[in-house]
Formats: structure tokens, C-alpha cells, sequence
């Protein structure tokens, strides 16, 4: 692969041809390779120490404050001090490959029935690039769980912790109100907003949110960080585990206030994930509730668990399949589908795929339940079509080369 | 011929030689030779081979699947023993070598010598100072009978440590517990049986003074719904249960206790039923499923009740029954169709493939050097044709291992991590070859018997840390042929295109630095685009490699990428060698670079191919925990071959520059 313009005629270049020739070189393609390398291996190894969703977050985040990371992990640590290695962040360094790719490797590159090979490869890679953007800020992950013979049309997101208001009506729940995650994760510490939803007959104020945390007696535990204080209770973050916590365990939580139309607010009350009741709360006659937990997602047809089968290799417990047997109900018609390990069902942009089942060591007779991992991705078959792409675009140019190399007078007879 | 830098270099090459020799040799002959003296067991009588041969083509079941019982006994061996045989000295001073089939009949069936076998292998003297025993050596071999005295104190030290977090757990304690397990583990091997030697006794028969007789188990097992009946009308009655009764009915479950782990070797009756039974089970039957006809079973304890006892009559007597047994459990076997692959996995492991193509890599080694150390000539040229003979021949030994293993195992040959060891060592000598064939300089055809002869020893050292079955069966979401086939084996290629490359970039680094090239800029050149195409190869099949696995995580669980170690391993291979070959386009990297960044690539390899196993983390962790100490000597080496190439190449520069400052002068 070589470049159309030679560096001889740098010199008498614009400064946006410089700039160009910056953005599409060799070097930033190098150098952001080797960046890449170091904050992969970095991420490698710091989320063995810090699991795997906190490292993401801090090497991946499309932040700001991400442009440039300390990686932490016991290596770069001498005497319990960290030495601080300034590392470029992860998602802008992707961000300024896809630049350089396409940039020197569509635009620049030299064109040439020996170079379309490449050329073929760097558009493959864009593709999967862009697939990789695509999927990192638009797809959607949950889980749904189904005893056999039972029914959903809901997924739980994995992460997503949202605050819920709804007015109960006759024992149950009206229309529910959400607050999405988004518009919470951002009231750390002292920061606070006031959410208004004209339906009710008060508005919220949100405050001091933590990511993983438990709601713990003042009787049992004194604050240990001045956190405020709600019916004798505050929120204490969950102290490090020697193993990183899987992200889907975290429990969210934060402080709340109802204010009153006229202005008067309430005492602070907790709102956390790791509650087992939700808030409630009186306005004369009517009676609301006002929960945190994880985002339920609706899905478009329901779904029911025919039957589940785990079966395991003989005399093991060496799991050999776990098969799923479904029914998609859909505006009043029935769908038959299999869901098992590597052959997931795809309808309708949602993906269903086997991610456990229960309950735990089940005898044999009793009624299963099965967990599906559920995924909303609109570049979930990206990556196949460029594999095939960089595959026929790096066959190409290893054919070439090959062929150069046989005939390119190496195959000399010679000794050592 | 030669001149003097040349000279020296050679004799440093000779020296490293020696020194890869030594360390093959080490691990080869002395790190599989049993420590100490000879043990001498004197009543000691070696099985006949017939019988042995009898006994390694029973079928069983153990690690979900039908295997024969060489293959068990061949991996209960190494877990405890450490090794595939064992020697002992008879009476008169005559050696025996004991194998693993002969080791598990002496366990079953002649206990009594059993316990005299060094079978546990304790790495560290320090252990059995720690329950009070007398010491050895600081890494030897020790017999139950050795161990007894102070199994008390073992158990209560293992039940200590049991307490502590595995991964908390300092050497010593760990090995405590291991200990244990084989201890444990070994008296179910010669417990077994124990139901047919010591039958049961019928409390209360003998007469006036006599001795109570005795009763097979078997006949006991008859008794059952008699027994049971009895129990009804006495419990109709509101009668006691009879006591002699009651001491048969815990005398067959005493029985069925020694006999419930480890040999599953009795198919089950039932076609549906998947699990086969052991003998314990069989006699459980009676017991637990009283409303089940347990015929077959009684059938079979009869059957292992005569195959046991003729092992204290003549050999003869005993192969007979033992063949009579066979016939009927291979019958069973083949109806249920779990028979088909028994005798050819027996006939994998009498064959030995992967040693015998060690040997070969071995002797092509030695040949390599020789060819090496000669250039050029006839010599040479007669060293080179045995080389490349004895390589190719010890190549079709692997890829004769392989396809036999992939046939036992009814999947593709790469599922596990032992898998890819073996498959790189056959790939990687494959690809030299091919090489060698096309740049015919020699330097691929020796790299071909040293990367075999190196890998090999890798399999059999993981194989002996690990001392587990990798053809047992794999867990569901790695159970799929198709990407077994296109995932695994390519970016198992890509490691070892990956390693080839670095090992081509090794042998430039070394003939340049230690002269051995004469200057050759031809040789030189030609290394050069070997080491580039393998890199090429390397990123290709990485690429290729990591985006099916990716597709794949993508049907199973879900995501495209996790960030899970393995993936990341497998990308670090992917930039490593974009980085490479675009600061190579870019003229950053020139020859020297090149090479010196292509023996980094072993690095990057490693890192993904073994480090991240380390890691504990992760949806790929096979769990291997040992040999964390060999990755860092890897990695130290590398360093040491790319500083050696860095003061090479400073050391080239500032010659270049003294000659172009004498030629300035001279002008």
C-alpha cells in the first residue's frame, strides 16, 4: 500500500493540505494503532481489578472529561502510588482512526489494481467502525425471564435505572410516569433538578444520585461522608469487593423531595434500587407511588415459554444445551420458535438469545424458567458484512504479495 | 572460510545450541524421571501384556463420555503419579516399568500391592514434614503405605486449608489439599472392588463357636425384596425389624459406598438413560428403585464379583473372566452405540503419536544444527535432506494424532487450550515448511524441528499440570462444529503465524549479530520478506479470526465485542501488526525495526494466546491457573533478544559511521 502524494511535495503544501496530509499519514495511523494496543492491553488488565463496566466507562466514555485517562492497575503501582501514564481516551482515539482510515485509506491511497485490495480492506473496516458507533449509541440491552407455560412482553434493562411515579388506582398502578436514567446520572453530590410532570399534582426533586449503593440505618452505621439523613437512613455506597461487582448487581439510589405546588417540599426521602417498596405518597384523596428501578422495556409481541430443556453431558454437569421452545404471540396470531445456545432468534429488530435459566439445581418435573438476553441493535449484522469485505479485500492483497514474493526471485537456492 | 567475527558468533550460536539441547533434555528425560531410588516392591508380579490389553479397551463412562479405560487410567495416573509410568524393582532386583493401565488393575484388584506403589508425586518435602512424616527428597514419590501413618493429620490439615480461598492458598497448602484429594482419590480406586473380595457376613450362621459364613453381595442383592417383605409383615405387626436383616441391608450399602465414585463402567439397561452406572449404583439398586427390575444389575455383580476374586487364582483364569466381562460390556456398549471410537482412542494412546513425533523433532534438531553449523557442502547438504525428512516425518505423526483425536472426539481439533498447543506445533513446522520450499535457505527448515520439538514439550508439560482429559466433551456454547472450524482455527493460526514470525525476526537478529550470515544481504533480504509475509498472514488471519469470534459472540451471547480478555488478546494481535506494517509503509520501521517489532509479535502472542488465561476473568478463562512463571520467562527472554538486537544495530550504526568518517578523512 503506498500513498498518492509523496512527501517531497510536503513542502510547498497549504496548511490545509498539510492538515490533510496530517490526517491521513502513516504516522497518526501508527501511532493511533500503537495508542490503541496500549489502551487495550491497559483495559485488559484493569478490569480485573476494577470490573469490567466501571473500566468501559472510563476508557470508552464519549465524555469530555474522557479525552485523556490514567490507567490504574496494580503494575503502575509502586508502594500503593499510582504512576500516573497519561493515556489518550479510548473512544476519541477510535474517533481519530476512523478519520485516518478514511482519510489516507480511501481517499489518499493509492489507486491500482494492486492496491484495491486494500483499498476493498479499509472500506471493510470503516464499515465495522461505523457498526461499532452505531451499536455503542443506539443499541438497546435487557433481559426478560419466562417460566414455562407462562408470558411476557417486557425486558429489563441491564443497567438503566429509571424513578417511577404512578398514581394507584383501585389497588393498582395507573398510568406510570418515568424518569429516564440519563436525566439522573448527572445529580452527584450537591447537584439537583426539579422534574415537572404536569399530570401530577407535585413535581420531583432529585438529588445526590450514587451509581451502587444501599440504604442503611443511621441505628446500625453512623455516615460516614455527612450524607443526609431520611427517616433515619441514609445512602452508603457499597464498599469494594475483592472481585469487581458485575455491573447488572449494582443497586442505584438517590435523595428525593416531592414539592408542592405552592412551593412546600417535603422531608428527604431515599430512593434506591436495593428497596424492596417503592415511596408512596398522599395528595388528599389520591395515593401515589414513586419507586427507582430498572427500566422495563416493551416489547412489540409477547412472548411464551413453551418448554425449557438444560441437558448436560452424561454423568456431569457439563452442560451440553439449553433449549428454549417459544411462541410469539402477535395481534392475536401464534409463532413457533426455537431459542438455544449460539442460534438466537432475531424478529423485528429485537435479537432473543439463551442467557440462563432456574431455578437452580430444579428436579426433574418442576417448572423451569429461562432468561433471555434481549438486544436492539441496528447494526447487529454489520460486522458479517464487513468481515466479508476485509476478508475479499486482504485475500487480494495476500495473493499478490504472495505471488510477488514466489516469483520476486526469493526462492533462490542458497545455504546459511 | 570463516572470518573471526563470524568465528565467534558461531561459537556463541554453538553455545546457545547447547544450551536449548540441555534445556530439552531437562525437560524430556529428567524433569519424567522418577526421583529417588527405585522402589522395591519384592512379591511384585508384572501383568501379562495380554491381560493389559484386555483390560485398556473397556469401555467406561467419565467426563460425559464413553472412553476406554486406558485413557482413564492413563489421566488418574498423571493427576497423582505426575508422570505415564512408573518403575519398581522385583525380588531379585529386576526392573518393571509400570504403565497406566497395569497401575489402575493393581489399584482395582491387587490393593495389596497397590499400597506399596510410590504413587503420589509430592513436589515439595515440606508437606509431608507437615503431617509428620520422615522426608525424602525435596521433590519425590511416595506409596499409600507411606502416607498412611500420618493420614489422620492429612485429613485434618486438608479440612484447615479447605477453609482458606483457593486463590489464598500459599504452595504448600495447596499441595496439602491436592494431597488429600489423591489420597482420597486412590483409596476409592482400591476400595472398589473391595464389595467382591470382602462379600457380606451373615451375622448369626455360624454354629457352635464357628466363624459366621459369608454371602456375595450379589446374593445379597437377591435378598433384598424378600428382606423387604419380611420388614412389611414385621412392621404390620409392629415388630422390630429382624437385626440380621437389618445388618445385611447396611452391609450392602457399606458395599455400594466404596464402589459409587470414579468407574462408571456399567451401561444402563435403559436406552434412554445416558448415565451409566458404577458398581456401587448397581448394588444401590435394589434399594433405591424397589419397584424396577434389577436383574441386569445383580447380572453384573455377579460378573465383577468372579473378575475380581480370579485375580487372587492364576492370571489365566482371571484374563479369561476379565474377556468374558469385556465381550458383554462391549455388546451393551455397541447396542447403545457408544462403542465406535473406544478401540481407536486405545490404539491414540498405546501409539504415543506425540512423542514419537517429539523424538523426531528432536533428532531434526540436532540435524538442523548440524546443517547449520556445516553450511555448506555435501555434509550439509545430506544433514539438510534428514532434517527435512525427519521433520516432515514427525509432522505426519501430529497430523496423524490430530485427525485420530478429531475422529475420538467428533469435532473439529481446536476446543480447548491444550487443543491449540498441538495445533500450532503441527501448523507452525507445516508453515516452515512451506517456506523453506519457497526461499530454499535453510533457515525455515531448521526453525521447523525447533518449534516442534519446543511445542511439543509444551503440550506434554501442560498436559502434566493440568493431568486432564481435553477430548471430554465441551461446554454448549463452544459445541458448535461450524465455528469451532472457522473462528478457532483461524485465529489459532494467526498465533502461530504470529510466533513464526517472531522466530524468522529471532534468526536474522542472531545470524546478523553474531555474523553467522557472513553479510549475506541476500539471505538477509530474503528472511526479511519471510518475517513481512508472516506478518501479513498473522494480521490477516487475526483479523479474520477475531471478527468471526466476534460474530459468533454475537449469536451466543449477545455483543459483537465485550472487551472479555481472550477478545482483546486476539485485537492487541490485530494492531500490533497494523501498527507494524503501516509504520513499515510509512518508512519508520525499516529492517532492523521490522524484525525487532516482528520478535515482539511472540510477546503480543503469548500475552493472548496464554496470559489472559491468567486473568480470571472473563467468559473465555479455561481455567488453566499453572506455569504463570514460564509466561515471564518468555517475556523476558523476548526483552533479551530485542536489546540484543538494539546494541546490534547500535553497534552496526557507529561501525558504519567510524568506516564513512575514514572515508571523509581519506578524501
Amino acid at each position: 500500500m503506498e500513498l498518492a502524494d509523496k512527501p517531497s511535495t510536503k513542502a510547498h503544501r497549504s496548511l490545509p493540505g498539510k492538515i490533510f496530509d496530517l490526517l491521513s499519514g502513516f504516522g497518526l495511523a501508527t501511532v493511533t494503532l500503537l495508542l490503541l494496543g496500549i489502551l487495550t492491553w491497559c483495559a485488559t488488565l484493569e478490569q480485573v481489578e476494577s470490573g469490567l463496566y466501571p473500566t468501559l466507562n472510563k476508557y470508552f466514555s464519549t465524555d469530555w472529561k474522557s479525552l485523556i485517562i490514567l490507567p490504574d492497575f496494580e503494575a503502575l503501582r509502586i508502594n500503593d502510588k499510582l504512576v500516573p501514564i497519561p493515556l489518550p481516551g479510548g473512544y476519541w482515539m477510535c474517533a481519530v482512526l476512523l478519520v485516518n482510515l478514511i482519510f489516507g485509506g480511501l481517499i489518499r491511497i493509492r489507486k491500482g489494481w494492486t492496491h484495491y485490495g486494500n483499498l476493498i480492506s479499509h472500506f471493510g473496516i470503516v464499515f465495522l467502525m461505523v457498526g461499532a458507533g452505531v451499536t455503542f449509541h443506539f443499541s438497546e440491552r435487557g433481559n426478560m425471564a419466562v417460566s414455562e407455560g407462562g408470558t411476557s412482553n417486557v425486558a429489563e434493562d441491564y443497567f438503566e435505572y429509571v424513578v417511577e411515579v404512578s398514581e394507584i388506582k383501585e389497588g393498582k398502578s395507573d398510568k406510570i410516569h418515568v424518569i429516564r436514567g440519563k436525566d439522573i446520572t448527572g445529580l452527584e453530590g450537591e447537584k439537583l433538578r426539579k422534574f415537572i410532570i404536569p399530570e401530577l399534582p407535585f413535581d420531583l426533586q432529585l438529588t445526590a444520585y450514587m451509581e451502587n449503593c444501599v440504604p442503611v440505618s443511621a441505628n446500625e452505621r453512623a455516615p460516614d461522608r455527612q450524607q443526609y439523613l431520611a427517616d433515619g437512613y441514609f445512602l452508603m455506597e457499597k464498599p469494594k469487593q475483592a472481585k469487581a461487582e458485575p455491573a447488572e448487581q449494582y443497586t442505584a439510589g438517590c435523595y428525593a423531595r416531592i414539592i408542592q405546588r405552592d412551593g412546600t417540599k417535603s422531608a428527604p426521602f431515599i430512593l434506591a434500587g436495593a428497596s424492596f417498596q417503592p415511596f408512596s405518597y398522599r395528595v388528599g384523596e389520591r395515593v401515589f407511588t414513586i419507586d427507582m428501578r430498572k427500566r422495563l422495556w416493551p416489547m412489540p409481541f409477547t412472548l411464551k415459554l413453551d418448554q425449557f430443556t438444560a441437558a448436560f453431558h452424561p454423568g456431569t454437569r457439563t452442560a451440553s444445551r439449553f433449549v428454549s421452545k417459544v411462541t410469539r404471540v402477535e395481534s392475536g396470531s401464534e409463532a413457533k420458535a426455537t431459542i438455544q445456545m449460539n442460534e438466537p432468534m432475531r424478529y423485528e429488530g429485537l435479537t432473543f438469545f439463551q442467557a440462563s435459566y432456574g431455578p437452580p439445581g430444579a428436579g426433574p418435573g418442576q417448572k423451569m424458567y429461562s432468561v433471555f438476553e434481549v438486544v436492539k441493535n441496528p447494526a447487529d449484522q454489520w460486522p458479517k458484512y464487513s468481515l466479508i469485505i476485509v476478508a475479499i479485500g486482504m485475500a487480494i492483497t495476500f495473493l499478490i504479495k504472495l505471488t510477488s514474493f514466489i516469483i520476486g526471485g526469493s526462492r533462490r537456492k542458497s545455504h546459511v | 572460510m570463516f572470518n573471526s567475527s563470524s568465528r565467534i558468533g558461531r561459537w556463541i550460536a554453538a553455545g546457545l545450541a547447547v544450551a536449548v539441547l540441555l534445556s530439552v533434555f531437562y525437560n524430556v528425560v529428567v524433569d519424567n524421571t522418577s526421583k529417588g531410588e527405585v522402589r522395591k516392591i519384592e512379591d511384585y508380579t508384572p501383568w501379562d501384556e495380554a491381560t493389559l490389553k484386555v483390560a485398556e479397551t473397556l469401555p467406561l463412562q467419565n467426563g460425559g463420555r464413553i472412553k476406554p479405560l486406558s485413557t482413564y487410567a492413563g489421566f488418574t495416573m498423571l493427576g497423582l503419579h505426575g508422570a505415564r509410568s512408573m518403575k519398581i524393582s522385583g525380588s531379585k532386583g529386576e526392573t518393571f516399568k509400570i504403565k497406566p493401565t497395569a497401575w489402575l488393575m493393581d489399584a482395582l484388584f491387587r490393593p495389596h500391592l497397590a499400597v506399596k506403589l510410590p504413587t503420589f508425586r509430592v513436589d515439595n518435602s515440606t508437606v509431608i514434614e507437615a503431617i509428620g512424616l520422615k522426608t525424602r527428597g525435596k521433590r519425590d514419590r511416595y506409596s499409600y503405605a507411606d502416607i498412611m501413618p500420618a493420614r489422620d493429620k492429612l485429613m485434618e490439615l486438608k479440612g484447615v486449608y479447605e477453609a482458606i480461598a483457593k486463590d489464598k492458598r500459599d504452595p504448600v497448602q495447596e499441595q496439602t489439599v491436592l494431597l488429600a484429594y489423591n489420597v482420597e482419590m486412590y483409596e476409592g480406586l482400591f476400595g472398589y472392588f473391595s464389595f467382591a473380595r470382602s462379600g457380606a457376613v451373615l451375622k448369626g450362621s455360624g454354629k457352635a463357636g464357628e466363624a459366621d459364613e459369608g454371602a456375595k453381595i450379589s446374593s445379597v442383592m437377591m435378598a433384598v425384596p424378600e428382606i423387604r417383605r419380611l420388614n412389611s409383615q414385621n412392621e404390620a405387626t409392629g415388630s422390630k425389624m429382624n437385626s440380621r436383616h437389618e445388618s445385611l441391608l447396611q452391609q450392602l450399602v457399606n458395599a455400594a459406598t466404596f464402589a459409587q465414585f470414579e468407574i462408571f463402567i456399567l451401561p444402563p439397561a435403559d436406552r434412554k438413560e445416558t448415565a451409566w452406572m458404577s458398581a456401587g449404583g448397581a448394588i444401590m439398586k435394589p434399594l433405591n428403585f424397589p419397584k424396577q427390575d434389577f436383574t441386569r444389575e445383580v447380572e453384573d455383580i455377579k460378573l465383577l464379583e468372579t473378575v475380581s476374586l480370579s485375580a487372587y487364582q492364576d492370571e489365566a483364569t482371571f484374563r479369561k473372566n476379565l474377556i468374558s466381562f469385556r465381550e458383554q460390556l462391549v455388546k451393551r456398549a455397541e447396542d447403545r452405540g457408544e462403542y465406535q471410537h473406544v478401540k481407536l482412542e486405545a490404539g491414540f494412546y498405546r501409539m504415543n503419536w506425540f512423542l514419537n513425533a517429539l523424538y523426531c523433532f528432536i533428532f531434526g534438531t540436532l540435524t538442523a544444527f548440524g546443517m547449520w553449523t556445516v553450511g555448506r557442502g555435501t555434509a550439509g547438504r545430506i544433514l539438510a535432506r534428514c532434517t527435512s525428512v525427519i521433520t516432515w516425518i514427525g509432522l505426519g505423526l501430529c497430523i496423524t494424532a490430530m485427525v485420530q483425536r478429531s475422529i475420538i472426539m467428533q469435532r473439529p481439533p481446536v476446543g480447548n487450550l491444550y487443543d491449540t498447543i498441538i495445533f500450532i506445533a503441527a501448523t507452525v513446522v507445516l508453515i516452515s515448511l512451506v517456506v523453506e520450499w519457497m526461499t530454499r535457505r535453510r533457515f525455515a527448515l531448521g526453525i521447523a524441528p525447533i518449534l516442534g520439538t519446543l511445542l511439543i514439550i509444551l503440550s506434554r508439560r501442560f498436559e502434566l499440570g493440568d493431568a486432564k482429559d481435553y477430548m471430554d466433551p465441551l461446554i454448549a456454547v463452544l459445541d458448535s462444529n461450524y465455528w469451532l472450524t472457522t473462528h478457532v482455527l483461524t485465529i489459532t493460526l494467526g498465533y502461530a503465524t504470529g510466533l513464526l514470525s517472531a522466530f524468522l525476526s529471532v534468526i536474522y537478529l542472531l545470524m546478523r549479530g553474531l555474523a553467522l550470515d557472513n553479510g549475506d544481504r541476500d539471505m538477509r533480504r530474503s528472511l526479511t520478506r519471510a518475517a513481512y509475509g508472516m506478518i501479513c498472514l498473522t494480521l490477516f488471519l487475526a483479523l479474520v479470526g477475531t471478527v468471526l469470534g466476534g460474530i459468533w459472540a454475537n449469536d451466543s451471547w449477545g455483543r459483537f465485542w465485550g472487551w472479555d480478555p481472550k477478545e482483546n488478546g486476539a485485537l492487541l494481535i490485530v494492531l500490533w501488526t497494523l501498527a507494524i506494517l503501516h509504520g513499515r509503509l510509512g518508512g519508520y520501521i525499516k529492517e532492523w525495526g521490522l524484525h525487532l517489532a516482528s520478535v515482539f509479535t511472540a510477546a503480543v502472542v503469548t500475552f493472548s494466546w496464554w496470559h489472559v488465561n491468567f486473568l480470571n476473568t472473563g467468559l473465555h478463562n479455561y481455567g488453566f491457573t499453572a506455569g504463570k512463571t514460564t509466561i515471564w520467562a518468555f517475556y523476558a527472554v523476548v526483552t533479551v533478544i530485542i536489546i540484543f538486537g538494539l546494541i546490534v544495530k547500535a553497534m552496526e550504526e557507529s561501525q558504519r559511521k567510524r568506516a564513512d568518517l575514514k572515508v571523509a578523512v581519506a578524501i
